[in-house]
């Protein structure tokens, strides 16, 4: 290990300067990986937005046709529900609208909504590569990868996290269970489905835009209507992802948040200081 | 030789033990490779950590800032003005960048395109209702009787008419049970029934530099009952494919007006937007001909 400053050496007496002694870091995210993070951010929320204007044009659940309305849309009708409930909604102007102009880029709007999906799915595509290239180059994949011991972890890391309200509450001591890897199992799930399920989104995505000359690939996931109804479900595994994920975060701290711009963590394991210092 | 070879195999026996010695470290060192390494803490420089966090808090910054500008510059004017943006970027760079997009998209489906490669037929159980999805209003049927499809573009220079009586006498019909996909995202399994499109380009064949075909209704009606001529494009190498009809029968019946009567095109290796209903005019030309749905926003070629 090279220290740039080292506390017992003797103080250099030409610098004017004090001494500063070094920080310890770990690198902890790979630029590629920082970088393919945050893009994916930009191009989820797009192709959300346009996926649901897209999903407007021919809503997969849909019912006998409301004899009052003539609403068929299942979507439609939680914005109806919203209307009518929710303080603040009675007089929207439309009410079978609410969905699509709070949650995408809006109704009747196929052509644009087109167009900016597949902008953000070839992007999603290329974006996927410079992660892999990332995870590769920084070896980070291999902190994603599942392990025997997770299933167990798992549970634990969730008992964790029910009782931690009520632990506050009671102003109990609540501790977080240690693991001596980057990720605890939990993490490493959802660090791990996500990927996967961006390349399912990818895979369902090309077998619905292209189900002749792919059919084979459509046929893998039931066909035409069932890949439509995966790549739609797809969809909110982000969305529950991205909620924990983002409340955690600013849980957790700002080392967190911090290490995934930057890419370096002060959060150092010491038996790992001393194992490598050996 | 046979002996020695037994006598190699008896000697072979004891050693594999060794082997499997052998397996289980290329095993250990597979398993090493796996493994999650610690990640070794580095000693740096507060000064330098300090500029490299500026300097990557700055990208970050400058890259939110870009994702914005970028999102204001691309979503349609009425999304931004939903979210209270009036003043928005409505470029010809912006059409541009988006068609750009398209035509990337368009040329992965004409990359994919192979007119050997059939698309799925299915068989009568798994046949579905197909709605008529009529932009606009459905025509009058009275234009059926006095109805001609008129060729243009082709080699002998003539512009030829022939009315429903000629094609279903001249060309051999072809069935087939296929997937008609709308860019909506509905589809529908039906019965098609009809002349191939490569057989009238055998029978009349286009001028030699001709690549496109534009395949035009003249009886189509918008909304309000207006005439609407409907008319697309479609690339000659796609017209060729096998499973591309000159529709004359669904479902064992010759077409209703709601389908197209008395001629409609089904090409199922394109959107159910290109299957032209009621052609009354096929032209060949060399260059991409106008197309409806392209001029409201949709791609053009439309492989699917």
């Amino acid at each position: 290990m090279s220290h740039s400053t080292l506390p017992d050496c003797e103080p250099n007496f030409a610098s004017t300067l004090p001494e500063q002694p070094g920080v310890l870091v770990v690198r902890k995210h790979h630029f590629l990986v920082r970088l393919s993070h945050w893009l994916n951010v930009p191009i989820l929320l797009g192709l959300i937005l346009s996926g649901i204007s897209i999903y407007w044009a021919s809503p997969i659940y849909q019912h006998k046709p409301d004899p009052n309305t003539g609403n068929f849309d299942v979507a439609a009708d939680i914005g109806i529900w919203i209307c009518a409930h929710v303080p603040g909604q009675h007089h929207y102007s439309s009410p079978p609208d609410w969905i699509y102009n709070h949650m995408s880029l809006g109704p009747g709007m196929l052509a644009p909504a087109l167009r900016v999906h597949w902008l953000c799915a070839y992007s999603l595509m290329l974006n996927g590569m410079v992660y892999i290239a990332g995870l590769v180059m920084g070896g980070g994949w291999r902190s994603l990868l599942p392990r025997r011991t997770d299933l167990l972890d798992a549970l634990r890391m969730f008992r964790y996290y029910l009782g931690f309200p009520f632990a506050k509450l009671a102003r109990r001591k609540w501790p977080h269970p240690v693991f001596n890897t980057k990720y605890n199992a939990l993490q490493r799930a959802a660090y791990f489905s996500v990927p996967v399920a961006g390349l399912l989104s990818i895979a369902t995505g090309w077998a619905i835009h292209k189900p002749m000359q792919l059919h084979r690939l459509a046929a893998i996931f039931g066909g035409y209507t069932a890949s439509r109804v995966c790549h739609f479900w797809l969809m909110w595994v982000y969305i529950l992802f991205v909620v924990p994920h983002v409340i955690l975060v600013f849980a957790d701290g700002w080392d967190t948040l911090r290490s995934m711009i930057v890419g370096w963590s002060t959060r150092v394991k010491r038996s790992e200081t001393i194992a490598n210092e050996q | 030789m046979k002996r020695r070879a037994i006598h190699h195999k008896e000697k072979d026996t004891p050693s594999t033990n060794v082997e499997s010695e052998v397996k289980s470290v290329s095993v250990k060192k597979l398993r090493t490779f796996f493994r999650e390494r610690p990640l070794p803490p580095i000693e740096v420089a507060p000064p330098v950590l300090r500029y490299q966090s500026r300097r990557d808090f700055l990208i970050f910054g400058a890259g939110a800032l870009a994702s914005l500008a970028g999102a204001g510059f691309l979503l349609p004017r009425d999304t931004l003005s939903r979210l209270g943006l009036r003043r928005s970027v409505d470029s010809p760079q912006k059409e541009w960048f988006l068609n750009k997009a398209l035509r990337i998209d368009d040329d992965v489906a004409e990359a994919l395109y192979s007119v050997n490669r059939r698309v799925p037929t299915y068989t009568k159980s798994q046949i579905t209702p197909l709605k008529n999805n009529y932009n606009g209003t459905t025509p009058d049927p009275g234009y059926i009787p006095g109805w001609k499809l008129t060729l243009d573009g082709l080699a002998s220079g003539l512009s030829v008419s022939l009315d429903i009586g000629n094609l279903l006498t001249r060309f051999s019909a072809h069935e087939q049970i296929t997937r008609l996909v709308c860019v909506e995202g509905w589809s529908a399994i039906a019965w098609w029934a009809g002349l191939r499109f490569d057989d009238l380009l055998h029978a009349y064949p286009p001028m030699s530099q001709a690549k496109w075909a534009r395949v035009e209704s003249s009886v189509n009606l918008d909304a309000s009952g207006n005439p609407d001529p409907y008319f697309m494009s479609i690339d000659l190498a796609t017209a060729r494919h096998p499973q591309t009809l000159l529709a004359t029968h669904f479902n064992g019946q010759p077409l209703t007006v709601e389908h197209g009567a008395p001629l409609r095109l089904l090409v199922p290796v394109k959107l159910g937007l290109k299957n032209v209903k009621a052609i009354t005019r096929i032209t060949y030309v060399t260059e991409e001909p106008r197309d409806y749905w392209a001029e409201r926003g949709y791609s053009r070629y439309d492989g699917i």
